[in-house]
């Protein structure tokens, strides 16, 4: 069996002691690419000892849109609609990081309500993408309804969007300088209304998901990734905080109006199973809704009439240099390395660097010894969503 | 592993266990089954309901022709490159058209055709447009049978119809 990278002969699979004497040849499986647990387009060789995963190696390449190597032919404002087919659940958030960085470097300075719009509108993202996770994440593991709960809250927001940017996943809404259309006082109206109800729906669906016995069963001691493989391989966002590392960069090193917000990170605190499996994994993304409601209620708080969109030239041209601008997405880091040559209306390189890329590597580490029924649970536990690990 | 199996084999362990997966499995089955007369149903019956898009809706892009002064900034600023225009010089002595925000048209225009399968919908194009002729409308059932069918030149007759149809002047 040869693959196309070598990394060595599987480990064996240690839960059951039968099989070591038994010598079976193992199984390969394709898991993917049109699997419903996979999330998009990733597909996922798996070789089996009978039931028991011994190895897994995910191949990647089948969402490739070459977006970095078109960047290099966009004006900076044409670069938006591509970063956010990256991640396409949390395009806000995408969106705002490459706007970010291109600001840095122009010295742009965003109006305070234009700001205050942007945190806004990424954390109303966050809890649609957080929603989605919970949603598809049931379903992975056989339950439906929990699915259509989650989309029928996850559908407010994108009334919102739809109404404030014209588009429901690929906004094109934050722009150089600011964001694209203001809100207005019965859009904010009906986003706090959507804070109270979804208070009350994050409720059920920890009555219905997370503290149900089967969810439990399947999902805790399942899937461990201690903090040392968190940090050797990089992760970042729910996954190292299910680790029970208290990291995160709105926290750690606020960008924009972050500092100003009062708000906790939760880790995993091992309620139920044990500290980064699953289920801490699962129960980190559900309480960080409950912070991102937090945030938005004190974003209405501060909001004054204003302008939301700054002093821009009409043609950008960036000065020579470099840019390295890293927000909290929903699914971890988002970098953004960003080069300028300096009297060009074009990007010379824009590098992504990707949380679910670096989370589909941590796979093969915990797939030896799991059943495929975990293995599943653990892919889908990990929310990696595959346009932004092709690029 | 081997803890939490030894957790499981004691006999009080085992019978709470039962209890507590019962209990959580009827509280959740309690919450779906309360969706069977306390929650109005969200979805709505499509071809023969229609939800109203809301105003800034990017839907199939709309070119009227006739307030067109054949800038090229649409297709500058399209990431995709998929509006085609061509234009050529008025003859002499010809009359100079104004469109309605009062720009004159010094160009006539031969060639205005969008690629909608191309298109990206990210209304860049709509934004840099300066007699605002090309807009967003809210059509959005437009599927074809071959990919030729989407491109959509906006100046021959049946597309021209649309104007009425959309452009509110």
């Amino acid at each position: 069996m040869q693959s196309r990278w070598d990394i060595g002969e599987p480990e064996k699979p240690t839960i059951n002691k039968d099989t070591e004497q038994l010598k079976s040849e193992l199984l390969t499986l394709n898991m993917g690419p049109q699997h419903p647990a996979t999330h998009g387009v990733l597909r996922i060789e798996i070789w089996t000892d009978s039931e028991i995963v011994a190895h897994a190696i995910p191949h990647l390449g089948y969402l490739h849109r070459c977006m970095e190597k078109h960047a290099e032919n966009l004006d900076y404002r044409g670069v938006i609609p591509f970063v956010d087919r990256l991640d396409y659940l949390a395009a806000m958030n995408m969106e705002w990081t490459y706007v970010a960085a291109v600001e840095k470097m122009l010295g742009t300075e965003v109006p305070r309500r234009g700001e205050l719009i942007r945190i806004m509108t990424a954390e109303l993202q966050r809890i649609a993408s957080h929603l989605m996770a919970f949603g598809t994440y049931a379903l992975d593991l056989g339950a439906f309804s929990p699915f259509l709960y989650a989309f029928e809250e996850r559908e407010k927001i994108l009334r919102l969007f739809e109404e404030v940017s014209g588009a429901r996943l690929l906004y094109n809404y934050i722009w150089i300088g600011g964001v694209w259309n203001d809100w207005t006082d019965e859009q904010l109206a009906r986003v706090s209304a959507f804070c109270d109800t979804m208070e009350e729906e994050a409720k059920k669906y920890n009555e219905l998901v997370s503290m149900n016995k089967i969810f439990v069963q399947r999902t805790a001691n399942v899937g461990v990734f201690t903090l040392q493989d968190c940090f050797d391989y990089g992760a970042t966002g729910p996954v190292l905080r299910g680790s029970g590392m208290k990291w995160d960069l709105r926290k750690n090193a606020p960008y924009s109006l972050y500092s100003e917000f009062d708000f906790d990170v939760p880790v995993g605190e091992a309620e139920l199973g044990q500290v980064g499996d699953c289920w801490n994994r699962y129960y980190v993304r559900m309480k960080e809704v409950i912070q991102s409601i937090k945030i938005i209620r004190q974003v209405l708080e501060k909001l004054e009439p204003g302008s939301v969109m700054g002093k821009v030239p009409k043609v950008i041209k960036l000065p020579k240099g470099e840019v390295y601008m890293r927000h909290e997405c929903p699914r971890g880091e988002l970098g953004i390395h960003l080069v300028s040559e300096g009297d060009s209306k074009q990007p010379y390189r824009l590098k992504v660097k990707s949380p679910c890329f670096t989370h589909t590597s941590m796979l093969p580490r915990i797939a030896p010894g799991q059943m495929i029924a975990d293995f599943v649970a653990s892919v889908g536990s990990i929310d990696i969503v595959l346009g932004e690990v092709d690029r | 592993m081997s803890t939490a199996v030894e957790q499981n084999s004691s006999f009080k362990n085992y019978f709470s266990g039962l209890f507590n997966g019962i209990s959580t499995t009827l509280k959740g089955m309690w919450i779906t089954f309360r969706y069977v007369w306390a929650v109005k149903p969200v979805s709505i019956e499509y071809p023969e309901v229609r939800e109203v898009l809301p105003e800034r809706a990017r839907m199939r892009l709309f070119n009227d022709s006739q307030n067109c002064i054949s800038c090229t900034q649409c297709a500058m600023a399209c990431p995709v490159d998929c509006i085609y225009i061509a234009s050529e010089k008025l003859p002499e002595g010809a009359e100079i058209k104004k469109t309605s925000n009062g720009q004159a048209i010094r160009l006539k225009l031969t060639q205005f055709t969008i690629d909608t399968a191309l298109c990206c919908y990210c209304g860049l194009c709509t934004t840099v447009c300066p007699t605002e002729c090309l807009t967003h409308s809210h059509d959005y059932e437009f599927s074809q049978y071959t990919i030729d069918a989407m491109k959509y030149d906006y100046l021959a007759p049946d597309v021209k119809a649309w104007r009425d149809r959309i452009v509110k002047a």
